[in-house]
């Protein structure tokens, strides 16, 4: 902008009138973009510092630092916390290996792969919020259907109580792996092509099993996008909520409840039979609070990752 | 490796392969079926099959349950979602790859940090209140454009792919007079319709699909539902027991839809997902 100065008065309104012709194009997209997405980071950066909402706060008040000292000595936020790990921990040590070999064998080129891949990925194109409810049917302890299964096949005496406290967790971690095993072996077909034809044939002439070129060269060769699966994984583990928000509403007593929907309990009623008392301030401090987990643990697996690239 | 092995692997392979196919197909082939079914042949553990085919219940569904409205809402919803958002994701992407202009490198910025804020549903409570500011909160208008949102990534996506184009093509046209505007439409435009193609597809997958945002939005007045809104709201109907099946005839409505999309358009849902890891 210093040269702007320099310019002749036409030069300069040419420029201004290039700049006025480009916002032209981004400003229906910016005026979205400063709307919902940058004024609402804004304002709950704000409400973490008031309180606001509650009894006897329809005004805010300004508390400082008091909300955020909350969230520390909160015990069920930090039981949502540790639930979080546990569900996006079992979710990733469960779907990545499956959509891993999933994509090892359907990624081959033999008629009807194309076909099972195509199925494989149809829960990923299906409102996880309308699932949620089918399974909720499903897993009901004497209506369900499973349940109805497992007696008549004899395999169980006594109906399973899917979605009691003992076996929620559980419950919720089987249907987010059918609802993203898909998306994770599409990831990985992607992978697996692009690694050179050239190479597993001469491991090939040169006597390697199927199971030996699986291990030194397709795995090691699949080494950067592991890496974006991971990491893609994990940040949608952190993030998921609808399922949970309709499965089981983080019940019973909180046994599902995780870092997301314990926040957004205190802006909305999670289900429709519930009324709350609004806490928008508290309800801020805690997913600021929940954004900054999430946020090192995206740091810490990045610096994880660096480090084995080096180790290769 | 011997023979015998190789057999058995084979075996093997196909066991797992025919396994998760089950895993997969089977909650929707039961939502399908159960929605043919009486409540109590459902709930009180009836065949895999109907035993008589009730086709009733979507009657039912359709006009006591009102999901005719509703359908119609997911519609006009779903597919302003997705215009509005392809049209002003190519603009600004189209821009950014392209265009030199005054501030850039700062919305740049934050376009780019806001990819990596989560800070989740809680951003939906200030929408909301902006939305009521704006009179916007009893309105399908309102609704659109929470769901359209701030769009970052795929603006990105856009931006990423219009950068691979070769630049000489702007400029030849520049040379012949075109203006940006020409050369937006006239030129970038007929060759990003790949990516475009993406972003309309996953927006309009996203807005048929929403829960959350759509529930909110619609607070101020239920009749803006979307079907899948009002499909998950049956769980908290007075009745809900005794309504299994309409249940199952509703989400049956709300997942038919997207799979006939999905059946004619598989091959860009799953390149589009890795049309931004390749590109970017």
């Amino acid at each position: 902008m210093s040269t702007m100065s320099n310019l002749t008065p036409e030069k300069k309104k040419r420029v201004i009138k290039d700049n006025l012709r480009s916002y032209s194009l981004l400003l229906p997209n910016l005026v979205l973009f400063i709307a919902f997405s940058l004024y609402p980071v804004f304002w709950t950066l704000k409400y973490v510092f008031y309180r606001y909402g509650g009894y006897g706060a329809s005004v805010p008040k300004f508390v400082g630092l008091e909300n955020l000292i909350r969230v520390f000595s909160d015990d069920i936020y930090w039981k949502a916390v540790r639930n979080t790990f546990v569900y996006a921990g079992a979710k990733i040590l469960f779907i990545i290996p499956l959509a891993f070999f999933l994509a090892l064998f359907l990624s081959r080129s033999r008629k009807g792969n194309g076909l099972l891949q195509s199925i494989i990925f149809v829960p990923t194109i299906m409102s996880s919020a309308v699932m949620g409810l089918v399974f909720y049917l499903l897993f009901n302890v004497y209506s369900g259907q499973i349940n109805q299964y497992l007696l008549n096949w004899g395999i169980i005496s006594q109906p399973i109580n899917w979605l009691g406290k003992e076996h929620a967790m559980k419950t919720l971690v089987i249907t987010a792996v059918w609802g993203g095993v898909g998306n994770y072996m599409v990831y990985f077909i992607a992978g697996i092509q692009q690694i050179s034809q050239d190479a597993l044939e001469s491991a090939r002439i040169d006597g390697a099993n199927r199971i030996q070129t699986l291990w030194y060269i397709t795995i090691p060769m699949l080494g950067p996008i592991l890496k974006i699966i991971l990491m893609l994984s994990i940040t949608s583990a952190f993030s998921d909520m609808s399922n949970v928000m309709v499965l089981t509403e983080g019940g019973p007593t909180n046994a599902t409840m995780v870092m997301a929907l314990y926040g957004y309990q205190f802006f909305f009623p999670i289900s429709a039979g519930m009324t709350i008392t609004p806490q928008y301030g508290y309800g801020a401090a805690v997913s600021t609070i929940s954004a900054v987990i999430a946020g090192i643990i995206t740091i810490l697996y990045l610096k994880a990752s660096k480090k084995l690239d080096d180790i290769y | 490796m011997n023979k015998k092995k190789k057999i058995v692997l084979e075996i093997l392979t196909y066991a797992f392969l025919l396994t998760m196919v089950v895993f997969t197909v089977y909650p929707i082939v039961y939502t399908i079926f159960g929605s043919l079914k009486t409540n109590s042949e459902l709930t009180l553990g009836g065949g895999f099959f109907p035993k008589e085919w009730h086709f009733d219940n979507y009657v039912q569904a359709f006009v006591q349950a009102d999901f005719a409205h509703y359908t119609m809402n997911s519609v006009v919803v779903s597919v302003s979602v997705m215009i509005i958002a392809t049209i002003t994701c190519a603009l600004a992407g189209f821009v950014f790859a392209r265009r030199e202009f005054v501030g850039k490198k700062l919305i740049m910025g934050a376009y780019v940090a806001l990819m990596f804020i989560a800070l989740g549903s809680v951003t939906l409570y200030p929408i909301y209140s902006l939305l009521t500011a704006l009179h916007l909160n009893k309105s399908v208008a309102g609704l659109i454009l929470a769901l359209v949102g701030g769009q970052a990534s795929n603006v990105m996506l856009v931006m990423g792919f219009v950068k691979s184009i070769p630049k000489e093509l702007d400029e030849a046209a520049t040379i012949d007079g075109a203006s940006i505007y020409g050369i937006f439409f006239k030129i970038i435009m007929p060759l990003i319709k790949p990516i475009m193609a993406v972003v309309a597809l996953f927006s309009f997958r996203y807005a048929w699909n929403d829960y959350i945002t759509t529930l909110i939005m619609s607070i101020s007045l239920p009749k803006l539902r979307t079907l899948t809104v009002a499909v998950v709201q049956l769980k908290y109907s007075a009745n809900a027991a005794a309504e299994w099946h309409i249940m199952l005839a509703g989400a049956s409505i709300a997942i038919i839809p997207i799979l006939i999309v999905y059946f004619f358009c598989n091959k860009q849902f799953i390149g589009g997902l890795t049309a931004g890891a390749v590109k970017g």
